[in-house]
């Protein structure tokens, strides 16, 4: 079936990490830069997220993702460098449009924050399954509920998909256009619209009511099919990335 | 002793005018095997969903009468009480999927999870059901990828899992080929031999016929009779309730040919073939 998870199953010391530790480090990628406000500390984080993707072998993965984020900051480049107030200094001038070094910098400083919270994010997203991800909350106290509403997406989605197209193929064998001009594709889309829609409906009340039947308000104290995941080096790389945080605050406030 | 009763269960969906359940009384011991019969539309699945207490508390409505399942009453406990006592299969099996999990494994541990069963008991008993319906070679398998067959064998599965007293079925077998129907009845008759009691809605009436202990044929939301198939199927209004007997009954009907010593006609292929083996030609 066709996943709308990022996920790429793989075996790696990264997969094997829970991900509660990868959480962290998402804080502390975070966090790091804002505190210690340097250009070093952001290249260096950002630099270290991209190693432990490729050490997770799913760089390859990333490159559509940064694609679109890059994207969007090349305005942000733009923008800054063109009318940034605080522009002073022209680095350099294309006709009449003058480029200043004090909004490149600053464009660069959102670059690299962006960067450094995406490829942050992608390394819990890409080495995660999305269901051991809510597993790992729903341990930690989240509700079992909001925690089947998340992971359920990912399949029900994709479910609907189908059941999209397989309605589109029946109204295309009754003799509907569904190929063709704009105008013909946002005609046909409409009477695809109710049998999904009113389809999903009654498949929810379905799906309810079979998740009563199977205890799903159950109020007795809930296991778990697998043991909860966690590495060896777990404490350690937790410990080790909250010192460093609280010993860069301890630093910035009095250093 | 009495496992399920029901003293005069009425009941009406919301935004409803008739009645989908009139005034049903029965009762039902430990270990039986029950059928539920009758046409579309005559009230076979909100009496199941009935005794899972789905209804009334679940759809709400108007509700009358009593439904006890092991003394309790099914009013005033929770679906989640219930469903640890009465374990219910649905007719469709693409919506039983949970849609939380990945892998069939998992899937049928989805129930267990749920009621707090601890790790070695849950694997074992996910074991015994995927061996029990023959569905251990799709286990890793993601639950949407499934056949409808399969994916019925797979619904059944997680409710067996949870090892209710009880198990009602509603039309159970809608996907599955003939041999397949007959793999999953040999199932259920095998749990029916543990001692488990057993609610079956089904329009195939010569399983029926053969399975059950006793059969409840209901019209229009009322109850004609429950009464064993040789009974229920040598009826004379069977059609006027919209109920065809068995293939096997309606030849030996036409031949007027009765079991010895009986008024009934047999319903099943072993006694139809005893009875007309014995006619001298």
């Amino acid at each position: 079936m066709k996943s709308i998870s990022l996920y790429v199953d793989k075996e790696s010391f990264i997969h094997d990490f829970d991900p509660i530790t990868k959480l962290l480090y998402i804080l502390f990628a975070l966090f790091l830069p804002l505190i210690l406000l340097s250009f070093t500390v952001s290249f260096i984080s950002v630099g270290v997220s991209i190693v432990l993707l490729m050490a997770a072998g799913v760089i390859r993965k990333t490159i559509p993702v940064f694609s679109f984020v890059f994207l969007v900051l090349i305005t942000v480049v733009i923008i800054q460098g063109l009318f940034r107030p605080e522009n002073e200094t022209i680095l350099f001038q294309i006709g009449p449009l003058a480029m200043y070094k004090e909004g490149l910098l600053y464009a660069l400083t959102i670059t690299l924050r962006v960067m450094n919270i995406v490829s942050a994010f992608l390394i819990l997203v890409l080495t995660t399954k999305p269901s051991d991800l809510v597993e790992t909350l729903v341990r930690k106290g989240m509700s079992p509920r909001i925690g089947y509403v998340i992971v359920s997406v990912f399949q029900i989605i994709p479910e609907m998909m189908a059941s999209m197209s397989t309605i589109t193929d029946a109204q295309r064998a009754r003799g509907m256009e569904t190929e063709g001009k704009l105008s013909v594709r946002m005609k046909a889309f409409l009477p695809l619209l109710g049998p999904v829609i009113l389809g999903a409906l009654i498949n929810t009340k379905e799906r309810a009511l079979a998740l009563e039947v199977r205890g799903f308000n159950s109020h007795v104290p809930k296991t778990y099919l697998y043991e909860e995941k966690t590495h060896a080096l777990s404490k350690w790389v937790q410990a080790i990335l909250l010192l460093l945080l609280v010993g860069a605050g301890v630093w910035r406030i009095f250093g | 002793m009495n496992k399920i009763v029901v003293e005069g269960l009425k009941y009406k969906y919301p935004l409803s005018d008739t009645l989908a359940l009139d005034d049903l009384s029965f009762q039902v011991k430990e270990g039986e095997f029950i059928g539920i019969i009758g046409k579309n539309s005559a009230g076979k699945s909100t009496l199941c969903q009935a005794l899972v207490g789905l209804v009334p508390h679940f759809y709400k409505g108007a509700y009358g009468g009593k439904v006890f399942i092991d003394g309790l009453e099914v009013k005033n406990q929770t679906i989640a009480d219930i469903s640890l006592k009465v374990g219910m299969v649905f007719q469709n099996p693409f919506t039983q999927v949970t849609g939380s999990k990945m892998t069939v494994y998992e899937e049928i541990a989805f129930g267990l999870e749920n009621i707090g069963i601890p790790r070695s008991e849950m694997i074992a008993r996910i074991d015994y059901v995927l061996d029990l319906l023959k569905i251990e070679q799709v286990k890793d398998q993601n639950p949407f990828d499934l056949s409808g067959g399969q994916m019925q064998r797979m619904a059944i599965a997680s409710i067996i899992a949870m090892k209710p007293d009880i198990l009602v079925l509603d039309e159970p077998t809608s996907q599955l080929d003939p041999a397949g129907s007959e793999e999953v009845f040999q199932a259920i008759q095998s749990l029916s031999k543990q001692g488990i009691t057993i609610i079956l809605a089904e329009h195939k009436m010569e399983k029926v016929a053969l399975y059950c202990h006793r059969v409840l044929l209901l019209d229009d939301g009322k109850m004609v009779d429950i009464n064993t198939p040789g009974k229920i199927f040598s009826r004379g209004d069977l059609e006027q309730h919209g109920v065809a007997a068995p293939v096997y009954t309606r030849v030996c009907k036409e031949l007027g040919v009765r079991k010895a010593g009986t008024s009934e006609f047999p319903v099943t292929l072993a006694e139809a073939e005893s009875v007309l083996r014995g006619r001298k030609i």
